[in-house]
C-alpha cells in the first residue's frame, strides 16, 4: 500500500463508525459510564447551577432565591473582567507551550536507548510532584536576590529581574512553572501516540528522499491528530481552571497579576462567604468552556479530511 | 504509486510496528566519533530539568530543619539525616495510610479501565442515537472547578451511606472510590485512541461474526496496549495524589489516605520540610513502581497482535 | 486467533475488582460510633505539628484517663484548609464536636446555627473568663455572643539580628524608639551590594499585610474602620502618616525586602540577610543559625497611642451534636484552658500563655525565656494588645483593599494619599453590603 493509501485509510480509522445505527448496544457500552458520572459529575454540576441563583454564605440556614442577581453583578464586576484576561493570556500562552514543549520531548524519548526506561520515568515521576513542591522550587529558582535565574541573568549581563515579585513578569513565570509541571502529561500521551506511527511510512519515505524534518511533519504530525485533538482540548479545560498554582505562589498577586477566574472564585467562596456568587463565576466559565471546546472539536473535523 | 500485491487487510496489518520493544535500533552511523547515541546529550539535560523538583525533595528530606531555614538554600546537608525517614513514618500511622491508598487506587484504576473502555469504545466506533449529545454532557462534567462542586458531591456521596451501603458513605473508602470510578477523562482519551486502530481489522472481524463487545475484547483492546497502560498510568496518579476531597470526606484517622497524612507535618504557622519532603519521597515509590511497569506497555509488541489472515 | 485471551482478561479483572471491594469492606469502618459504650466520644479537629501536636496529644491521653466516662479523640488535618472542611461537614450533618478555628473567621462561623453559644457558659465559675487577655476575648465574641473557647495568642515583636546591628555600628532597638529611629537604624543596616536589608515586610496580597500594618496605623491614632464599622477610616491623616513612614523605608532608602512568597523572609533572617523583622514567638525557633533579640515596636512621637501590637487569636469551636456531646466538649476544653494546662501547654510548646494570671507571674516568664530566648518581651508585649482587628463579616475584603493599598505604595507605584482613598472606596462598598 503506497503511503497516500496508508494515510487515508487512517483517515478512514478516525472518522469510521460502522454498520447501522446500532443504539441499544451503544447505550449498553455507555451505560456504566453514563451512570456513574451522571451520578457523580453531572448531578452536582446541575446542583451547583442552581447555587448561583441564591445568595449563600454556606453558614447559615437561609439561602435565598435572588434570580440572576448574581450574573448581573458579575458583569459589573472589575475584578472579574481583570481574571479573565489573565485567565485567556495565561491560557493562550500555555496550551501551545506544552504542546510543544510535551512534542519534544516525547520524540526525543520515542527510540529504544539505553536506559531509555530510565529517562521516560523520569517525565512520568514529574506529574507525581506536587504543586507545593513546585511551588517551592519556583520561588526560589526566581527570587530576585538569590535565585539562580537571576544569578545568570546577571552573568549575560542582563540585570536581576523581580519575576513573581513583579506585576508585569508574574503570570509569565507561573506559565512556565505549570508548562514545566504539565511536561510530564503531554509527555506521555504523545508517547502513547507515537507508538501508533508505523515505521514503514518513514522507511519508505525515507527511500523516497525525504528529509527528517520533513517526514516529521508530513507523516508523524498529521497521524498525532486524535493525541493532538485530546491535549488541545484537555490542556485548554485545564488551563482555563488554573488554581492549585497560583495558591502555592502568588496567591493571585502582586496587585492582582496572577489573579485567575477560579482563584478568584474560590476567594470568593471561602474567604469572602460569597458561595452563590462564586457558583455565578463557575457557570460563567463553564459555558466559555464549553463554546471553546465545541469549536476545537468543529475545527479538528475539517482538519483530518485528507483530500 | 506502486502498486502492492497484497490484501487490504494485510496492508494494514503491516501498519503496525514491527520493533520487539527490547530489540535496540542499529546504531546510527558513527559520525560524531562517539561511543554512544547522540540522543543522550539531548535526554540528559532534559531529564535533569525535569528532575530537579525530586532532586530537591531528596535533598530536602535528608536535611534538618534548621537547615531548611536557610536563605539561599543549602543544596548539600552536611550531614543526610536518613533518621528523617524513619521519623517521618512513625509520625503517624502511615502504614495504614498507605494501605487505605493502595485499596482505593486499585479499585479506582480497576473500575476506569473497564467502563471508559467500553464507553470509549461505544464512542469511537458504534453510531446511536444520542452520540454527540450525550458525549458533550459527559464532558461538561470536566468543566466546572471542584470547588464548586465539592459540597453537592459530599451530600450525593452521604446520600449513597445512608441509604445504599454505609462503606460508600462519608468516612468510608468507598467514599473516596464512588465519585472517581468513572471519569469524562478517561472515555475521552480512550475515544480517541481507539479510533485510531485500523478499522478495516474490526471489519473484517465483524464479518466473520464476532460481536461489538468481542471486537472491542480481541482487537480494539490488544491493539491499544499503549493507551491503556498510559490511562492506568494517569488514573493511578490522580487517584493516589488526591488531596481535597479525601480531606473534605474523611473523618478518622484509620480511613485517612497518604496526601492527608502529610498535613502532619504542615502546621499553622510552620511546616517541617524534611519529615514532609520524607514523606512525600516516600509516596512517589509506589507511583513509581507502577509506571516502570506500565511503560513496557508503552511499546507496541508485534507478538500481542498477530492477527493474519 | 490472538494470543491474547480476551476472556481470561476480563475475568481476572472482575475477580480483582470482586477482591479489592471485600477487602474494603473488611477494611471498613471508622467515625460511625459516636457513643461506644454508652459514653459520649468526642472529636476535636485540629493542625497541630511538632511540639504542639505532642503536648496536645498528652493532654487528650491524661483527661481520658482522669474522666473514664468520656472519650475524646482528635483528627489532624491542615488549619488552612478546615474552614473548607468544616463548612463541607456542617452543611453534611457530620461536624465534629470541636475544631480549631483562626480568630479571623469568628465573624463568619457565629452565623452557623451548628456553632454552640457558649455565653452563659463561660460566666459560669471555674472558667474565669476575664483572666483570658482581651484580645482573645475579643476574638471570641461576636456581637454579645461568645462562640469560641480561647486557643493560641500571640503578637508581633521586632526581631533584629544582633551581629548586623554591632558591624554597623548601630544602637539595638529599645523600647523608647519612635518610628524615625526604626527607620533610620534599617537604612543604616542596609546594603545591596551584599544583597543585605534593614527590614521586610510581606507583600502578597492576604490579609497578612494588612495585620503587618496594623501597629503603625494604631500607633499614629488611626483606626481600620469607624466605631460601627460601616466606613473605612484608615485612610485619615494617621493612616496617611503611618503609610508614608513605609513608603519612606521601601521607596526612598529601599531598606525593605518585599516578600512576596511570605515564606522567604523568615529565612533570609535566618542565613543574616535581613537586619529586623517584625514577626510573632512561632518564628524564634526558626532562628537557630543568628544570634537575635526581641523588642517591642517602636511608637510614633506626637502621637499618645503608645505602643501598640496586634494579636492573631484563634478559638476553639463546639458544634451541637446533642447535649451529651456538648456538655463532654465543653468540659473538655474547660480543663484544656484552666491556668495549670495553660502553663503547662505555653512552657511545652513556647507559645504564649492565653491567661493574664500566668503571663503576668515573672517565674513563669522567666521559665518560658529560659526555653525559648526573647519569648518574655512577646509576653509583656501581650499588655500591648489595646485594639483589635474589627470583628466585621467583611473584614477580609477591607483587609485585602488595604493589604493591596499598602503593596502599591512599597512598590512605588502609588501615593499613600490616593493608594488609601481608593481602598477606602473598595472597603467601603464592601461594607454598604452588610
Amino acid at each position: 500500500m503506497s503511503r497516500r493509501e496508508r494515510l487515508t485509510s487512517r483517515a478512514r480509522s478516525l472518522r469510521s463508525t460502522f454498520l447501522p445505527t446500532d443504539t441499544a448496544t451503544g447505550w449498553a457500552l455507555v451505560g456504566p459510564g453514563v451512570l456513574l458520572i451522571g451520578a457523580f459529575g453531572l448531578l452536582p454540576v446541575l446542583l451547583s447551577l442552581k447555587l448561583s441563583f441564591q445568595k449563600s454564605d454556606m453558614l447559615s440556614d437561609g439561602t435565598p432565591w435572588v434570580g440572576v442577581d448574581n450574573y448581573r453583578k458579575l458583569v459589573d464586576d472589575p475584578l472579574f473582567a481583570h481574571a479573565i484576561k489573565n485567565t485567556v493570556v495565561f491560557t493562550a500562552l500555555f496550551v501551545p507551550g506544552t504542546m510543544l514543549v510535551g512534542l519534544l520531548v516525547a520524540v526525543a524519548l520515542n527510540r529504544s536507548l539505553r536506559f531509555i526506561t530510565l529517562y521516560r520515568t523520569a517525565a512520568y515521576i514529574t506529574m507525581a510532584v506536587s504543586t507545593i513542591t513546585q511551588g517551592i522550587i519556583f520561588m526560589w529558582l526566581t527570587d530576585r536576590d538569590y535565585g539562580l535565574v537571576n544569578a545568570a541573568l546577571n552573568e549575560i549581563g542582563i540585570g536581576s529581574q523581580p519575576f513573581l515579585a513583579s506585576p508585569s513578569q508574574a503570570l509569565l513565570v507561573i506559565t512556565a512553572m505549570t508548562v514545566w509541571g504539565w511536561t510530564g502529561f503531554t509527555v506521555i500521551v504523545y508517547l502513547a501516540a507515537l507508538q501508533g506511527v508505523p515505521a514503514e511510512l518513514h522507511e519508505a519515505a525515507a527511500i523516497d528522499g525525504a528529509g527528517p524534518i520533513t517526514r516529521f511533519r508530513t507523516i508523524t504530525v498529521p497521524l498525532l491528530g486524535p493525541a493532538n485533538l485530546f491535549l488541545l482540548i484537555y490542556l485548554t479545560i485545564n488551563a482555563l481552571q488554573l488554581f492549585d498554582e497560583v495558591y502555592q505562589t502568588t496567591r493571585g498577586g502582586p496587585l492582582q497579576a496572577t489573579m485567575v477566574i477560579v482563584y478568584y472564585l474560590w476567594d470568593r467562596a471561602f474567604v469572602q462567604f460569597d458561595a452563590g456568587y462564586a457558583a455565578a463565576m463557575a457557570y460563567s466559565l463553564f459555558a466559555v468552556i464549553l463554546v471553546i471546546t465545541a469549536v476545537q472539536f468543529r475545527l479538528s473535523r475539517r482538519f483530518t479530511h485528507y483530500s | 504509486m506502486t502498486p502492492v500485491p497484497v490484501a487490504p487487510l494485510d496492508a494494514a496489518i503491516d501498519e503496525v510496528d514491527t520493533h520487539p520493544d527490547d530489540e535496540p535500533i542499529a546504531p546510527p552511523p558513527r559520525r560524531l566519533g562517539i561511543p554512544f547515541s547522540p540522543w543522550h546529550l539531548v535526554l540528559i539535560p532534559i531529564t535533569f530539568l525535569l528532575l530537579v523538583p525530586l532532586l530537591w525533595m531528596l535533598i530536602t528530606s535528608l536535611q534538618t530543619s534548621a537547615e531548611t531555614q536557610k536563605f539561599p538554600p543549602q543544596l548539600l546537608p552536611s550531614q543526610p539525616r536518613w533518621h528523617n525517614y524513619v521519623d517521618a513514618w512513625q509520625a503517624a500511622p502511615f502504614g495504614q495510610f498507605f494501605l487505605n491508598s493502595a485499596m482505593v487506587t486499585f479499585v479506582v484504576l480497576a473500575s476506569n479501565l473497564v467502563v471508559c473502555s467500553l464507553a470509549g469504545y461505544a464512542f469511537a466506533r458504534v453510531k446511536f442515537l444520542g452520540r454527540g449529545a450525550l458525549f458533550v454532557v459527559l464532558m461538561a462534567t470536566l468543566m466546572v472547578p471542584f470547588q464548586v462542586t465539592m459540597i453537592p458531591v459530599f451530600l450525593i456521596v452521604k446520600w449513597f451511606g445512608d441509604n445504599v451501603w454505609e462503606g460508600l458513605g462519608i468516612d468510608h473508602l468507598g467514599a473516596l472510590m464512588l465519585p472517581n470510578l468513572a471519569t469524562a477523562f478517561g472515555i475521552f482519551f480512550l475515544r480517541q485512541f481507539f479510533q485510531t486502530v485500523p478499522v478495516e481489522l474490526e471489519e473484517a472481524a465483524r464479518v466473520d461474526g464476532t460481536s461489538r463487545l468481542g471486537l472491542l475484547f480481541k482487537i480494539v483492546l490488544p491493539l491499544s496496549l499503549p493507551a491503556l497502560s498510559t490511562l492506568a498510568a494517569l488514573t493511578v496518579l490522580n487517584s493516589w495524589n488526591d488531596f481535597l476531597w479525601p480531606l473534605i470526606v474523611i473523618t478518622s484517622t484509620d480511613q485517612m489516605t497518604v496526601p492527608l497524612g502529610m498535613s502532619y507535618f504542615q502546621g499553622a504557622h510552620v511546616v517541617q520540610w524534611p519529615l514532609l519532603m520524607a514523606a512525600n519521597v516516600m509516596s512517589l515509590l509506589p507511583m513509581l513502581l507502577v509506571f516502570v511497569v506500565a511503560q513496557r506497555y508503552f511499546v507496541q509488541s508485534v507478538a500481542s497482535t498477530g492477527v493474519k489472515g | 486467533m490472538i494470543k491474547t485471551s480476551s476472556t481470561g482478561f476480563r475475568r481476572r479483572f472482575t475477580v480483582a475488582v470482586v477482591a479489592a471491594l471485600s477487602l474494603t469492606l473488611q477494611g471498613c469502618g471508622g467515625g460511625d460510633d459516636t457513643v461506644a459504650d454508652g459514653k459520649p466520644e468526642i472529636v476535636v479537629w485540629n493542625g497541630y505539628t511538632d511540639a504542639q501536636g505532642k503536648n496536645f496529644t498528652a493532654l487528650i491521653d491524661e483527661y481520658n484517663q482522669q474522666h473514664p466516662d468520656v472519650h475524646v479523640t482528635q483528627l489532624v488535618s491542615d488549619t488552612d484548609h478546615v474552614l473548607q472542611k468544616i463548612l463541607t461537614s456542617v452543611r453534611g450533618n457530620t461536624p465534629p464536636d470541636i475544631a480549631y478555628m483562626y480568630g479571623s473567621w469568628s465573624t463568619n462561623i457565629a452565623k452557623m446555627p451548628k456553632v454552640v453559644d457558649l455565653t452563659e457558659e463561660v460566666t459560669q465559675s471555674g472558667w474565669d473568663w476575664n483572666d483570658f487577655y482581651p484580645a482573645l476575648r475579643d476574638a471570641a465574641t461576636v456581637g454579645d455572643k461568645v462562640i469560641g473557647v480561647p486557643a493560641l495568642v500571640d503578637n508581633l515583636a521586632i526581631v533584629y539580628n544582633k551581629k548586623l546591628f554591632d558591624e554597623a555600628h548601630v544602637a539595638p532597638p529599645t523600647p523608647e524608639w519612635t518610628w524615625d529611629d526604626f527607620r533610620s537604624a534599617s537604612a543604616k543596616l542596609t546594603d545591596s551590594g551584599k544583597g543585605q536589608y534593614g527590614f521586610t515586610m510581606p507583600a502578597d496580597t492576604s490579609e497578612t499585610v494588612a495585620w503587618h500594618y496594623l501597629p503603625m496605623l494604631w500607633e499614629a491614632g488611626g483606626d481600620v474602620l469607624n466605631p460601627d464599622m460601616t466606613k473605612a477610616a484608615f485612610d485619615s491623616e494617621a493612616g496617611v502618616r503611618s503609610l508614608t513612614t513605609l513608603q519612606q523605608m521601601a521607596v526612598t532608602d529601599k531598606s525593605v525586602y518585599l516578600d512576596t512568597t511570605n515564606t522567604t523572609a523568615v529565612k533570609l533572617m535566618n542565613s543574616g540577610k535581613i537586619g529586623m523583622i517584625t514577626t510573632g514567638p512561632w518564628d524564634l525557633a526558626t532562628f537557630t543559625d543568628i544570634d537575635y533579640g526581641v523588642q517591642i515596636m517602636p511608637t510614633y512621637g506626637g502621637s499618645d497611642a503608645g505602643h501598640q501590637t496586634v494579636a492573631g487569636p484563634d478559638n476553639w469551636v463546639v458544634f451541637d451534636n446533642g447535649d451529651k456531646r456538648k456538655r463532654a466538649a465543653v468540659d473538655f476544653l474547660k480543663w484544656v484552658a484552666a491556668p495549670e494546662q495553660v502553663r503547662r501547654t505555653s512552657l511545652a510548646t513556647g507559645d504564649l500563655p492565653i491567661r493574664k494570671s500566668v503571663g503576668d507571674d515573672p517565674a513563669f516568664v522567666r521559665q518560658l525565656d529560659e526555653k525559648v530566648s526573647g519569648t518574655g518581651v512577646f509576653v509583656e508585649n501581650l499588655n500591648n494588645v489595646k485594639k483589635s482587628k474589627p470583628a466585621t463579616a467583611q473584614y477580609p475584603e477591607v483587609a485585602t483593599a488595604l493589604g493591596q493599598a499598602i503593596v502599591s505604595v512599597m512598590l512605588g507605584r502609588a501615593e499613600p494619599g490616593a493608594a488609601l482613598k481608593d481602598a477606602a472606596a473598595v472597603a467601603n462598598t464592601a461594607l454598604d453590603q452588610k
